[in-house]
């Protein structure tokens, strides 16, 4: 019973982080359309982007060492936004958006070829610029825990790094469903989502829509990698190891649904983590995919996904 | 107001409108009749930017349309109420009319143009936190029609606002754009295959078969010509 309790609440910790890296991609998938098979290298970014800016810009010695991985953390999502600004308005803006309103199948073959092209440079690039040893961002929170309890002769322990990264990614994911919710950008962007046909009538700028949806979503998602970075080590191929989270996540939420993704993060996470009570820690994978499989099997526009198609 | 001129536009190496020429002066209300097919709805894509022409020119207001990017032709004062509604599904009835406010006009004038919208058609107040996407097709037109007038437009453009709805339910927004054309003056184009209701509520018309402005005149000179009668009017 204490296992099966241990296991629940890891499993919300990581899956909060899964879901805030889920939300990355499936913000820009939901609003764009385009699906980024970069985006486990724009995390991997974004970690060594945490990575350099707390051992080698100054936060260590500005903040220290245990706030100071979280201020690194959180300075990487602007960063990587800026870089995902630039990438969609130097390459993907090529393929995508109103360039290839016309074009047959939406472009979506260009599109393909580009983001893996994309995915292979950055990998191979990080190979050359940061060398193939591991890296991680430790924090003194990393090895240490709170004790919750104890309940009925049970205590639960939390693992201090991982319990911030939760509530990090949660105050994010709050942030973020307000602009979508509230803000006139937000709720342009979901316009723009819906019929880009209809949003040019209205005088919104599709193009720069998507442009926003990327760089928002590459910085989502590279605050989620600096996060999983204080307890995973990392190294420049550490994008495909998550990628595959990423889309199941994605698809799990409901294709297009942005809040949806978070919560297939987070089906991940729990499943990930409960399943180390009955399976070998190697089958983890195994056994995301066996739930997974079974879940698009009974319900397979997702959690949050629509059965019909937009008009 | 919208002068075109010589306009020609096509998909690929078909062409569409072939030489055209309208003219909606201000306050006018213009209305398009003409069969399925006849390039009425790529017309008002080429208006919208959505589809560029391969020849001739479009003024509206002074400027030079054709050099105007797309998003931006809204901010001029161009309301497109596209064909098939095209509302945002996935964005509450409020949401919607807040997208077509996203000009500077639509913002300054935001809750005026509301209670009138609210006014003229009370469905939409009804059901404004309702997801558009959920709802009837009359109501969705109603909308899409809010919609454009919620950008404070110069010009409303208007394509087949009956199309797929019951006749009843067609008759009421035709009245009701009677009724918002009389009480606010807006200048209106109106693409139509109605012929008969378009062409008696509005001031003039043209008539365009196969990308070519076949006949135009007031209202009057049009009802009374043989051929729209016979082809058109049915009688």
């Amino acid at each position: 019973m204490e296992g099966f309790f241990q296991a629940l609440a890891a499993g919300l910790l990581i899956g909060a982080v899964y879901g805030l890296m889920c939300v990355g991609l499936g913000l820009i998938f939901g609003v764009m359309r385009v699906i980024n098979f970069a985006h486990g290298d724009f995390m991997m970014l974004g970690m060594y982007t945490a990575f350099y800016l707390f051992t080698a810009a100054g936060v260590q010695t500005l903040f220290g060492n245990t706030v100071g991985p979280f201020v690194a953390i959180l300075l990487a999502g602007p960063v990587l936004a800026v870089f995902g600004y630039f990438v969609h308005r130097t390459l993907i803006s090529h393929v995508s958006g109103t360039r290839t309103a016309s074009l047959e199948g939406e472009g979506h073959y260009a599109q393909l070829i580009l983001t893996l092209g994309i995915a292979l440079i950055l990998q191979n690039g990080g190979l050359i610029v940061f060398g193939s040893v591991l890296a991680s961002i430790r924090t003194p929170l990393s090895s240490s825990a709170w004790e919750l309890g104890p309940f009925f002769d049970m205590s639960i322990f939390l693992n201090k790094a991982r319990s911030i990264d939760m509530i990090v990614s949660l105050a994010i994911m709050t942030l973020l469903s307000l602009l979508i919710t509230r803000t006139r950008i937000g709720k342009s962007l979901r316009a723009a989502a819906d019929n880009p046909t209809a949003a040019t009538y209205m005088g919104i700028d599709v193009d720069r829509a998507h442009r926003t949806a990327f760089a928002l979503g590459c910085g989502i998602t590279a605050i989620a990698g600096g996060l999983l970075a204080t307890n995973y080590p990392f190294h420049p191929f550490v994008g495909l190891e998550y990628v595959i989270v990423m889309y199941a996540g994605v698809v799990l939420g409901g294709m297009g649904s942005i809040i949806g993704a978070f919560w297939g993060g987070m089906t991940i996470g729990l499943v990930q983590q409960m399943s180390t009570l009955i399976l070998p820690t190697q089958l983890q994978n195994a056994a995301i995919f066996a739930v997974f499989l079974l879940i698009i099997f009974f319900r397979p526009q997702g959690f949050f996904g629509r059965m019909v198609e937009r008009t | 107001m919208l002068r075109i001129e010589g306009l020609s536009a096509g998909y690929s190496a078909k062409p569409v409108l072939n030489d055209v020429s309208i003219e909606v002066g201000a306050g006018q209300f213009v209305a398009i009749v003409g069969p399925n097919g006849a390039g009425k709805t790529t017309l008002f894509k080429t208006i919208s930017g959505i589809v560029k022409p391969s020849g001739g020119a479009i003024t509206f207001d002074g400027v030079d349309l054709l050099a105007v990017p797309p998003p931006q032709r809204a901010h001029l004062g161009i309301a497109h109420v596209p064909e098939g509604r095209q509302v945002f599904p996935s964005l509450t009835v409020m949401e919607n009319l807040e997208m077509g406010a996203m000009t500077e006009s639509g913002r300054r004038d935001w809750q005026a143009n509301i209670e009138r919208i609210f006014e003229w058609l009370p469905v939409l107040k009804e059901r404004r936190d309702q997801f558009a996407g959920t709802m009837s097709g009359g109501q969705q037109q109603m909308l899409a029609i809010g919609r454009g007038l919620a950008s404070s437009p110069k010009l409303l453009m208007l394509d087949e606002p009956s199309m797929g709805l019951a006749p009843s339910t067609a008759d009421f927004i035709f009245e009701r754009l009677i009724d918002i054309r009389r009480q606010s003056g807006l200048t209106m184009l109106l693409v139509e295959q109605r012929v008969a209701e378009a062409l008696e509520s509005a001031d003039h018309g043209y008539v365009l078969e196969a990308g070519h402005v076949v006949l135009q005149g007031n209202n009057t000179t049009l009802r009374a010509d043989d051929r729209v009668r016979k082809a058109y009017l049915g009688m």
